[in-house]
């Protein structure tokens, strides 16, 4: 009789023991997996992943999907009363055109991506006829990609090199006795110049004198004549407009000899250029893109949720890969699901209307549509920005600033100096 | 005079790099009639060597010099003895096979290292060497410099002073007279393109720690030698080390004086001008049909 009754007690025990097992080696083979009844919200990301782009591109994947499996852990988002989880697919363009015209299909029509990111520049400019023509949301992180028809493109975080204003104003504040300046940079139309122009135009308004801007194309292997070149002019400031070639320049500067103060767009891996040169010369740069577990994001007015847990999370899994878009693609997907649920819609149409008509938060604060003046659309959303400063070899916060302000008082003088520099303006 | 004196250093040392990256192009091309499209890869091969032992695995880097040269001469052995030598009487299938061979190094690289950013070696040589305080040179430069004249000056005793090196003149002057003096082409070609191979590794692994490294670097290496073997006169060993400290030291001063793109473009149009003018190059000489 006992065996008689021991037996269905073993076959649960047995089915249990057997249901754990295939739960516990599933959770330990695929973490990332989270079973669950809800609906799909694809998200696109059609970005350079490979080739020499590629940090500005494939570090904000990686961040994005920290960003979808902590919302699908927490049961998802709810839009107009259904519940999704993300799912970030992704196409590396590989900043070829072709390419993105065709990812950019890919995702709409094959992955069914709602709305879809990009870097900017000129494969923005090849998916751009389509994208308007379907009525797809897309964002760049670039806002010259705007044009005066281009109602479904949006740049809801990065408004390079806008926010540059913001470090050029906090450096002639802070050190005043800073008369001059020399600015290398890339001289492509997309990045290069407009970071350029506008540099030109914060130290005009700041009252410093630019005495160089040298432009150099993207062959070149040696900065040692470029740096010799420049400094020879003896700048107080030796800004870098763009990021392509900072560390090399960074290396230069410092074997030889320079002493005044470094301004510069992003200071990514900066780890790196420390190695290569020393925390003592690279302590006192100033740039404009912080780590995420600096102190002054977790104060209040921050629109990003924890970012110091969100900073742990990246360079733990992706310990190298960390650069300035990082953040930003988590932080435009972020802001078009609020935008979403506000609209109680993903749909591209009633996001975009949404965007436009509401209040944004920008993720440093603030945050109003600008653009018209420029490029005959408002469609950059513009707020605080960061200055941060290397101290003791780490990037820290000193103060945001005011971009919008800047612009609406200065406005003239930016479009002046894109102007001068053959770039588009309305 | 502070300038000029340091564009005098800076591109000396731009110098070195160009020249040993060159002759390793002029040495496949003038033993084996292949221009070596991927000679840029083997390049980057060199430096990736250098990063993946050095900067991610601590591995000392004079070892790690010895190990890029060795990895690359090997590549290019392979690539002899698997494509050109196959190709040998093909020259536009020993392009087309470089040109492979560039595509897989690339994609290889980037396996290795994966996507993302440019990679960096920090400096084994740190510090700078001031004269006169005010001429500043890195002492990375200065060992990468020193490495480039003594691995040329080795590679010039080789080919004037070995019975290996009037041997691989001799093919590169005359593949079918050498033959008959029972000069073994093979075997020639196989220590050419393994000569010209260490150079490029050599040229990778020095300028590691001084640029960025990534799977697409060589393009910019590949142009350069290009220039500097058609004004060298292509086939000639002296002309491409000539024209490598010519154009180095052109491209240095224009880059500083005027600007960089204005050197470039110069540059080609120089190289240009050279085949319509005097297609032999500086020291290359016209062979009779």
């Amino acid at each position: 009789m006992a065996t008689h009754t021991q037996h269905p007690a073993r076959r649960k025990f047995l089915k249990k023991a057997a249901a754990g097992t295939v739960a516990a080696t599933t959770a330990s083979v695929f973490p990332n997996i989270v079973l669950s009844a809800n609906k799909t919200l694809t998200v696109g990301m059609n970005i350079p992943m490979t080739g020499d782009y590629a940090p500005w591109g494939l570090p904000g994947l990686y961040g994005c999907e920290i960003i979808a499996n902590n919302i699908n852990k927490e049961g998802g988002v709810t839009i107009g009363g259904e519940t999704y989880d993300i799912k970030v697919a992704s196409y590396d363009h590989g900043y070829d055109t072709e390419k993105a015209l065709q990812g950019f299909k890919k995702l709409v029509l094959e992955d069914d991506a709602s709305m879809i990111m990009m870097l900017g520049g000129s494969t923005v400019a090849a998916v751009l006829p389509w994208a308007t023509r379907k009525k797809v949301l897309t964002t760049t992180l670039l806002p010259s990609d705007i044009t005066p028809d281009s109602n479904y493109l949006v740049a809801t975080c990065e408004s390079h090199p806008l926010y540059n204003v913001t470090g050029v104003e906090w450096l002639a504040r802070n050190f005043p006795d800073v008369k001059s300046a020399a600015i290398v940079t890339n001289n492509d139309a997309e990045y290069g110049l407009q970071s350029a122009a506008t540099y030109q135009a914060a130290f005009e308004v700041a009252g410093i004198d630019v005495i160089d801007t040298h432009l150099h194309g993207f062959d070149v292997t040696d900065f040692a004549p470029i740096v010799s070149s420049v400094l020879a002019k003896n700048p107080d400031v030796f800004c870098m407009a763009t990021s392509f070639y900072v560390t090399p320049i960074m290396e230069q500067l410092y074997h030889q000899g320079y002493k005044g103060k470094i301004i510069s767009c992003t200071l990514d891996y900066y780890d790196e250029i420390i190695a290569k040169t020393s925390k003592e010369f690279v302590n006192g740069t100033i740039f404009q893109f912080p780590d995420f577990d600096d102190p002054k994001l977790q104060e209040a007015g921050v629109n990003f949720p924890d970012p110091a847990g969100f900073d742990a999370a990246f360079r733990k899994d992706h310990p190298n890969d960390w650069s300035a878009v990082a953040w930003e693609y988590p932080a435009i997907l972020l802001n078009w699901l609020d935008a979403a649920k506000a609209a109680g819609s993903a749909d591209s149409e009633s996001v975009a209307a949404t965007l436009k008509a509401n209040k944004q938060e920008f993720v440093f604060g603030g945050g109003d549509w600008w653009g018209s003046q420029l490029w005959g659309l408002d469609n950059a959303l513009v707020g605080r920005w960061p200055i941060v400063v290397i101290e003791d070899g780490k990037a820290r916060i000193q103060e945001y600033g005011d971009v919008a302000g800047w612009l609406s008082n200065n406005k003239d003088v930016l479009v002046k100096h894109m102007k001068d520099l053959g770039l588009r303006t309305v | 005079m502070e300038l000029f004196l340091q564009s005098i250093v800076n591109g000396t040392i731009q110098s070195g790099f160009f020249a040993l990256a060159a002759v390793g192009l002029v040495l496949i091309f003038g033993v084996m009639g292949v221009v070596n499209f991927a000679h840029g890869e083997l390049v980057m091969v060199g430096a990736y060597t250098v990063w993946f032992l050095h900067a991610q695995h601590n591995t000392p880097f004079l070892i790690t010099i010895v190990i890029a040269i060795s990895l690359v001469t090997v590549i290019g052995m392979l690539m002899e003895k698997f494509l050109f030598r196959p190709m040998r009487d093909d020259p536009l299938g020993g392009l087309i096979c470089s040109i492979g061979v560039l595509f897989i190094l690339q994609v290889a690289a980037t396996l290795v290292g994966g996507d993302g950013p440019s990679k960096q070696v920090p400096p084994p040589f740190e510090g700078t060497m001031v004269l006169f305080d005010f001429l500043r040179i890195p002492y990375q430069r200065l060992f990468s410099i020193a490495v480039s004249i003594a691995a040329l000056g080795l590679l010039w005793h080789f080919l004037t002073h070995t019975k290996l090196g009037w041997a691989l003149r001799a093919v590169s002057q005359d593949r079918e007279a050498a033959s008959l003096q029972g000069i073994n082409s093979n075997r020639i070609s196989m220590i050419a393109i393994a000569v010209g191979a260490a150079m490029a590794g050599l040229a990778g692994a020095l300028m590691a720690p001084l640029t960025n490294i990534n799977p697409h670097m060589g393009h910019n290496v590949i142009i350069t030698a290009f220039i500097v073997t058609i004004v060298g006169g292509v086939g000639s060993l002296s002309g491409a080390v000539i024209a490598s400290v010519l154009y180095a030291l052109y491209h240095t001063f224009v880059t500083t004086y005027f600007n960089g793109t204005v050197a470039t473009i110069s540059g080609l149009l120089i190289m240009v001008l050279v085949l319509i003018i005097r297609p032999t190059g500086i020291m290359g000489h016209r062979v009779s049909e």
